[in-house]
């Protein structure tokens, strides 16, 4: 039989029934206590008939209960689509019906769940965790009234996986309304990515990370998965708000281990003074989600010269991880992005296919058991990024004469702020529907914390006029709060090339 | 004008978009709801010390400070008291 994540979390209950799993909001969860509740989801969802493949939404916020339902679902058969908590409607809607969601499992309190369940295919079941009353449209069934159930006991409580290349979770990425990207990752694809990660970090029982990436993101989603698959141990925080709080809770809890993106480790450094806690027993950090300044990486690494910090590179469409530089290179390369991971290869090629030399700049490609599916029911934009299995990432890069990679940009228009991958045709779209809005560009401009921060350049029609804080206002209402454009620019046309093809560079210069 | 209302006024405008009042609670818990994430307190803190002339310590940016407008209001009332 494939290995699964459900059995790599299965083996770290049998030899750490007791241990302390999860640790959240006052509240210790030992492994056998999160194993009684994957098992009472997965039964639920078999006493429900759910088939092979059916998609089982995730709206929670990082929680013994995200992790209970995300396994939960992986047990029964089915496929894991973790969602965006910080989305609006428009989006979850969207999501859930391109991917013909069976259930939604949901926090009760969730502010868009109201305006959601009025749209939502009246098909669909909807599960509420937490204590407040639900006024749904649509009937659903309680959280509790699920895991309080007499003890779940049988091995057919666990499906078995006969193929491990079937689909085992979607992870919605930076699409638009009209086409979302739902990226399908197999059960191979999740044990590969995991099981590598697990051998460069080293990773074992002992080590307790804080985390405060979401799940729903490739990054978080590796975290957990990575964590569960060695018995280690799971301290949740969902914001980096109040660092000091995170590093205070990093103290008390005797982390060995953090990761974050490139605005977390700004925010530490400008925010926090690390040395006023005891982070001694901290082992490693790990950096990915867009290029942190060697500067920056330099001055954390001085302040706790103890911790092995790797920086590391991936995407989405790769589970998460395809490169990582050992630590013990840190100083010597500092600005790689290191090599590939375990089970990864990765060449740099020009825009004919060919392999490019030492030094020269070609696009990143990379192949492995870790590569998507292909995106949901979309094989034309899989076709797209997957050549021959090779993963095409539009990420430009190259080799220096050790074999190690330096990005130098990416080939698409796409915005990345905060580790956040926005197309900016989403931006665009929404924007669009406003009255009197002629043409509109939105692109990413430079910024300190977040890397960039999104600008929209907006032309409107003769005699419309439109104020700055409408156009936020309509995006606050339709788009997550990373998405809504912090600069609006009003300008009489937009600057274009001889074939009408918007010049976007020419727009990111911040005024 | 009260320390409460430019306070309002700042988190409405620039997180919530609006200038109607009943969009936000004076106890809502920025962190909680959603309003306010781990840079947008960051130009918070800045515009409390541009309009109040104060300095927020590191040590200072905890939840019982800046966490809903009425931990503002207080914390403000406390900077400019000491």
């Amino acid at each position: 039989m494939p290995q699964t994540l459900v059995n790599l979390l299965s083996a770290s209950v049998k030899k750490f029934p007791d241990k302390e799993v999860i640790i959240h909001k006052g509240r210790r969860v030992s492994y056998s206590q999160l194993w009684n509740d994957v098992c009472h989801v997965s039964r639920y969802l078999q006493n429900q008939n759910i088939n092979a493949g059916d998609r089982v939404g995730i709206l929670v916020e990082n929680s013994p209960e995200y992790i209970a339902t995300y396994y939960g679902v992986l047990a029964a058969g089915g496929v894991a689509v973790g969602l965006n908590a910080a989305a609006k409607a428009r989006d979850l809607v969207n999501w859930l019906n391109h991917c013909d969601a069976k259930w939604l499992f949901v926090q009760s309190t969730h502010p868009e769940l109201e305006s959601i369940s009025q749209v939502l295919n009246q098909e669909i079941n909807i599960v509420n965790i937490g204590e407040h009353q639900s006024t749904l449209a649509l009937s659903s069934t309680n959280w509790n009234g699920i895991v309080t159930q007499p003890v779940v006991t049988g091995s057919d409580v666990i499906t078995d996986i006969s193929d491990s290349s079937q689909p085992a979770a979607i992870i919605y990425t930076s699409g638009t309304t009209g086409k979302p990207k739902g990226v399908t990752l197999s059960h191979r694809n999740l044990v590969a990515n995991t099981e590598s990660i697990v051998s460069y970090l080293d990773l074992c029982e002992r080590d307790r990370i804080l985390n405060i990436l979401p799940f729903h993101y490739s990054y978080g989603n590796s975290v957990m998965h990575t964590h569960l698959a060695v018995g280690g141990s799971l301290v949740l925080e969902n914001s980096l708000m109040f660092p000091q709080k995170v590093l205070k809770k990093m103290e008390e809890e005797k982390v060995t281990g953090f990761s974050g993106v490139p605005s977390t480790y700004a925010i530490l450094l400008s925010r926090t003074n690390l040395k006023d806690y005891d982070l001694s027993l901290v082992r490693y950090m790990t950096q990915a989600g867009g290029p942190m300044a060697p500067a920056s990486v330099e001055r954390f690494t001085s302040e706790l010269p103890h911790v092995k910090f790797f920086v590391m590179y991936g995407q989405t469409e790769a589970t998460a991880r395809l490169t990582y530089l050992p630590p013990d290179r840190l100083v010597e390369k500092l600005g790689s992005v290191g090599v590939a991971i375990p089970g990864v290869t990765i060449r740099i090629c020009d825009e004919k296919g060919q392999e490019v030399k030492t030094g020269e700049t070609g696009e990143i490609q990379a192949s492995g058991e870790n590569i998507m599916l292909g995106y949901w029911n979309d094989s034309d934009a899989t076709r797209q990024v997957i050549q021959d299995s090779w993963l095409h990432t539009g990420d430009l890069a190259h080799f220096d004469d050790d074999g190690y990679i330096f990005i130098d940009g990416r080939s698409s228009d796409m915005i990345k702020t905060g580790a956040n991958r926005v197309s900016p045709k989403e931006i665009e779209e929404v924007i669009l529907e406003l009255e009197g809005v002629e043409e509109v560009a939105a692109v990413g401009v430079a910024d300190d914390i977040l890397g960039q921060v999104i600008k929209a350049v907006l032309v409107v029609s003769p005699g419309a006029s439109l104020e700055k804080r409408i156009v936020q206002a309509h995006c606050h209402k339709n788009l997550a709060q990373y998405k809504i454009p912090k600069f609006i620019d009003f300008v009489s046309e937009l600057p274009k090339t001889s074939s009408g093809k918007v010049q976007r560079f020419m727009l990111q210069e911040h005024n | 004008m009260a320390v409460e209302q430019i306070v309002r006024d700042y988190i409405l405008e620039n997180y919530l978009f609006t200038d109607d009042q009943s969009a936000l609670s004076s106890s809502d818990s920025f962190l909680e709801k959603g309003i306010i994430d781990s840079t947008g307190i960051l130009e918070v803190i800045h515009f409390l010390e541009d309009e109040f002339g104060i300095r927020v310590e590191d040590e200072e940016m905890i939840p019982e400070n800046l966490d809903s407008v009425n931990n503002i209001v207080a914390f403000v009332a406390n900077k400019q008291a000491s």
